[in-house]
């Protein structure tokens, strides 16, 4: 099963490696500084980035195992994967562990698993054994019967409560078909139907949650309660100028200021530092990233290959649109990390086991056969 | 396990292509906007606002200036004053601490707890929470001594005005206590918890002795802690103010009055500088700066004494018999023969009224100075009657009489002189005779205080005839507030006669007879009841009449020795007969001043 060709080296994305590998060091050096804060000792660093690196360490090892197995054979294991899933995130609610106030956690004995780090992946996976079976524009049956399936995690996961992976799987799906494609009808039909159930997405959110829909179109209201971070992030990012204050001198995260500047807040920390010009670069590396991933998909041998990659690349798309727009007051908040640049460990593991899959799309793009 | 491989090479979907550079394209230009427009085109304002996070400005205490006596002893000083506060982040046990503080400082368990709670929310963890506003030295001790075991207790340290004279200068000074609301809202200099001047110098001193707070800026995190501090500004110290004021002297004249109601005032008749000012009455100066508490203050605000009252310039007396010096200017400037006598029997009928002299029997026939020695009050009651009360009002508002002398004191009062008009306004009555018979001699409604008094007689013996402000700072100009509209002659013919007063047989001031200087003087003594006259027509002695019934004693005189002129003028309340009560007062402190300044 383990086939490895020379040539597979060859055909390998190597500039998604490349800015893979980049933007994880800019995510450690970023939470080397936001780990740092004043003393009156002086400046002292906590272990966040070292931990960061360690998990970095252990993903490029996933990285490496899920480059090595022939993705295709992930095509049949999809239903026993996510069936797994599915069996580990109905546990949670029944056997799970309470941290912060959510049910996430399966405890392992050797660590917390995250039941919903899987789903990530497992619906990815799914997603696009689903919409390879055929090549022509989805029709209503194929439509239900994707969203059926996939709702069934997304459920499980949003009673936990996790809003924000909840709603990350489902733009993701909802990336993958669009990719794929809608007959005419169905396309405008979903057009209208839609955006017509934000009311009563509204009506299902939690108190908190609307909230902070409603401190994202007034923070001012309430500058020192839930106002307070998005002011914070916005007067980091903003004081960075155009150029920054410079490596370790960001005042508003040394100063601790800024909130959760570690996790969801991490790349203020970074603009205030690096300034517009940082910036750039950072986004620029992101798009470039994000492209990586796009000729992947686009030269991929076979629909599973470029639909698989497309998930990939729809996962990442909205955790970058998402948590840049929240940190930037363009968004509410959500709690959505930024890949690569907010600390997390899971978090970190599974992009990178994504990333894998994607550079064994590339690999094998022109191997036909196996077996 | 079968492959599904696709037929012939794969296509992607042509619009998902596009769908997905797309949206790469559109997630750089969103960013790439927001960022410009946060970092560039607002980046001024957040760095502003970040600047505003982290820089917090601070003032520094400038030291109150201090007062000194003459002598430069001080009299008003800024000493460290002991607190004890809680740091609550380093504190263990609450409830432990608070009951150990409890028991060290005496204070009850449940106020310290109320201050605990109060204080909590305004004051940040790593700040000390004060608990104990004042510790004494053998608390300090104590608490020094076991700080160890007790981790997060915080001696804390602040300014606080002392008046090492306590009682003796408290209505000079004032004192100084926390700025209310009123005066936060008038001076913008002013900061909640510091303490302003609320009485005597120290109120009307306040912009000079405040001094200039200083300026610190500091760096803080979001909780408030500092890291770097600078100084923006120096404070400047409030300026020091010497008193005119002589140590030894005030303390001479108020152990005249121990025991007693009344007041003091010695003053340099050309200069205008006072040198001992005293009120007794007094209270410590220094239990408004601690803080009074409740049972404190009502005591001193019910004490039928009045402690708070500064006798000098706040209270008013009928000047009785001190006003036949003024009459007596008045009589010779109206031309009336100092050599003219008045035949006293002892009583002067005016239509069916009598009025009495002190004298029972009379004095006999009596000229000016004779009526002046004796304090003779026939011949001012028909000396009076002919000059007229309007005359008489007049010539006592050229004199000062009826408005403030400026002293730099606060609440002076400015007493009262009676005229027609004013008795219309004030009783809706028309002037009677008798009330210009009685007004001659200093009783009626005239009301004086101390320290209009001690400017009149003042002005008897400078050169000009200069009413004078009294002075109450050493080394300052002086400030001639009116002259006397009496000639030179006139006003020796007077000083003469107070010398007669002392030297002759029978003169009231005979006390302050000396060979050391020459001196003169004047008695009085105010009624304070109209009638004292048992059943047999006989007048009772003061010791047989309660203390609130008795007379007031004044006496004013002066001195002159060594090149040196003083006026010394004195008023004890209720202190019986004026040369016996006040007589004695001013010789001892003549003597002090014989003693200092040879």
């Amino acid at each position: 099963m383990i086939a490895f060709d020379r040539r597979l080296l060859t055909h390998m994305n190597w500039g998604l490696l490349l800015i893979t590998i980049l933007l994880f060091g800019i995510g450690v050096l970023n939470l080397y500084s936001a780990s740092a804060f004043m003393s009156q000792e002086g400046m002292a660093v906590t272990a966040y980035y070292q931990k960061q690196l360690v998990w970095g360490v252990m993903g490029l090892g996933v990285l490496v195992l899920s480059m090595l197995i022939d993705y295709r054979h992930l095509k049949s294991l999809a239903w026993p994967i996510f069936i797994v899933t599915i069996i580990a995130l109905a546990l949670v609610p029944v056997a799970g562990k309470t941290i912060y106030g959510a049910r996430r956690w399966l405890d392992l004995g050797f660590f917390n698993f995250q039941p919903s780090e899987l789903a990530k992946i497992s619906t990815i996976i799914i997603t696009a054994r689903l919409l390879s079976r055929s090549a022509h524009p989805l029709d209503w049956k194929e439509l239900f019967i994707m969203l059926g399936i996939c709702s069934i995690p997304a459920a499980l996961i949003l009673i936990q409560p996790d809003l924000g992976t909840t709603l990350n799987m489902l733009l993701n799906v909802g990336g993958i078909i669009l990719f794929r494609g809608l007959t005419r009808r169905v396309f405008k039909t979903c057009a209208i139907v839609i955006p017509s159930l934000i009311p009563v997405a509204w009506l299902c959110m939690l108190d908190y949650q609307r909230q902070r829909v409603l401190t994202f179109l007034n923070p001012g209201d309430d500058p020192l309660g839930a106002g307070y971070q998005i002011i914070q992030s916005q007067i980091a990012i903003g004081s960075g100028q155009l150029t920054g204050k410079g490596f370790l001198g960001g005042t508003q995260s040394q100063l601790r200021f800024l909130p959760e500047k570690h996790t969801d807040f991490a790349i203020a920390v970074f603009g205030e530092e690096w300034g517009f010009i940082g910036c750039l670069l950072l986004l620029s590396l992101f798009c470039l990233f994000l492209l990586a991933i796009f000729t992947t998909s686009r030269d991929a041998k076979d629909r599973f290959g470029s639909f698989l990659s497309a998930g990939v690349f729809f996962y990442f798309f909205w955790q970058f649109l998402i948590n840049m727009g929240m940190v930037m007051g363009l968004m509410p908040v959500v709690g959505i990390p930024l890949p690569f640049i907010s600390y997390g460990g899971s978090a970190t593991v599974v992009n990178l086991c994504l990333i894998g899959l994607v550079l064994n799309v590339s690999m094998r793009r022109f191997v036909f056969k196996t077996d | 396990m079968s492959m599904q491989l696709d037929p012939e090479g794969y296509q992607p979907p042509k619009t998902g292509l596009w769908l997905l550079q797309g949206l790469v394209l559109l997630l750089f230009l969103i960013f790439l906007l927001r960022f410009w427009y946060l970092q560039v085109h607002h980046g001024d304002d957040f760095a502003k606002k970040a600047r505003d996070n982290r820089i917090r400005q601070a003032q520094i205490y400038a030291p109150r200036g201090l007062l000194r006596a003459r002598g430069g002893e001080l009299l008003a000083e800024n000493r460290p004053a002991y607190g004890l506060g809680i740091v609550r982040e380093d504190v263990k046990d609450v409830d432990a601490t608070l009951k150990q503080i409890s028991l060290w400082t005496g204070v009850p368990l449940e106020n310290i707890e109320k201050r605990y709670k109060k204080g909590r929310w305004r004051t940040k963890a790593f700040e000390p929470l004060l608990l104990v506003p004042t510790l004494d030295f053998s608390q300090l001790a104590i608490i020094e001594a076991n700080s160890l075991d007790w981790p997060g207790l915080e001696v804390m340290t602040r300014p606080q005005r002392f008046y090492p004279e306590g009682e003796l200068f408290a209505h000079i000074l004032g004192y100084v206590s926390e700025a209310n609301e009123k005066e936060l809202e008038a001076n913008k200099e002013l900061d909640l918890g510091d303490t302003v001047g609320k009485q005597g110098l120290e109120l009307i001193k306040e912009d000079t002795l405040r001094g200039t707070k200083g300026l610190r800026q500091m760096e803080v995190d979001i909780s408030g802690r500092e890291y770097n501090s600078q100084t923006l500004e120096e404070p400047s110290a409030g300026s020091s103010v010497t008193l005119s004021i002589d140590l030894g002297l005030q303390r001479i004249a108020a152990k005249q009055l121990e025991g007693q109601a009344g007041c003091i005032v010695v003053m340099d008749p050309d200069t205008g500088e006072l040198y001992a000012l005293v009120t007794a009455p007094s209270f410590d100066p220094n239990a408004f700066t601690r803080g009074l508490s409740h049972k404190e203050w009502n005591a001193l605000r019910d004490n039928p004494k009045f402690p708070l009252q500064n006798r000098v310039i706040q209270s008013v007396y009928p000047p009785a018999s001190i006003w036949k010096l003024l009459m007596a200017g008045l009589y010779l400037q109206e031309g009336i023969d100092p050599n003219e006598t008045v035949k006293c029997t002892g009583k002067y009928k005016l239509g069916n009224h009598t009025f009495r002299c002190w004298k029972k029997w009379g004095h006999g026939p009596q000229n000016l100075t004779e009526a002046l020695v004796h304090s003779c009050d026939v011949y001012f009651y028909e000396m009076g009657q002919r000059i007229g009360i309007d005359k008489i009002e007049a010539f006592s508002k050229k004199n000062g009489f009826g408005s403030k002398t400026g002293i730099d004191l606060p609440h002076e009062r400015s007493g009262l002189v009676p005229s027609k008009a004013w008795k219309r306004r004030r009783f809706n009555q028309p002037w009677q005779g008798g009330e210009t018979v009685i007004t001659s001699i200093g009783q009626g409604f005239t009301l004086v205080t101390p320290v209009q008094i001690a400017v009149f007689i003042s002005s008897l013996l400078n050169d000009n005839g200069e009413l004078l402000k009294p002075n109450l700072f050493k080394d300052t100009p002086r400030t001639v507030q009116g002259i006397s509209p009496l000639t030179p002659d006139q006003r020796q013919f007077i000083v003469k006669a107070m010398q007669e007063t002392v030297e002759a047989k029978r003169g009231t001031a005979r006390i302050l007879r000396t060979k050391k200087a020459i001196v003169g003087g004047k008695t009085g003594t105010a009624q304070v009841m109209k009638l004292k006259i048992d059943a047999n027509d006989n007048r009772l002695k003061n010791e047989d009449l309660e203390y609130w019934q008795r007379d007031h004693a004044w006496m004013a005189a002066w001195a002159k020795f060594n090149g040196k002129k003083f006026v010394v003028v004195t008023m004890v309340e209720h202190g019986g007969g004026g040369s016996s009560t006040a007589g004695p007062i001013i010789r001892n402190i003549l003597n002090y001043i014989y003693e200092h300044n040879e």
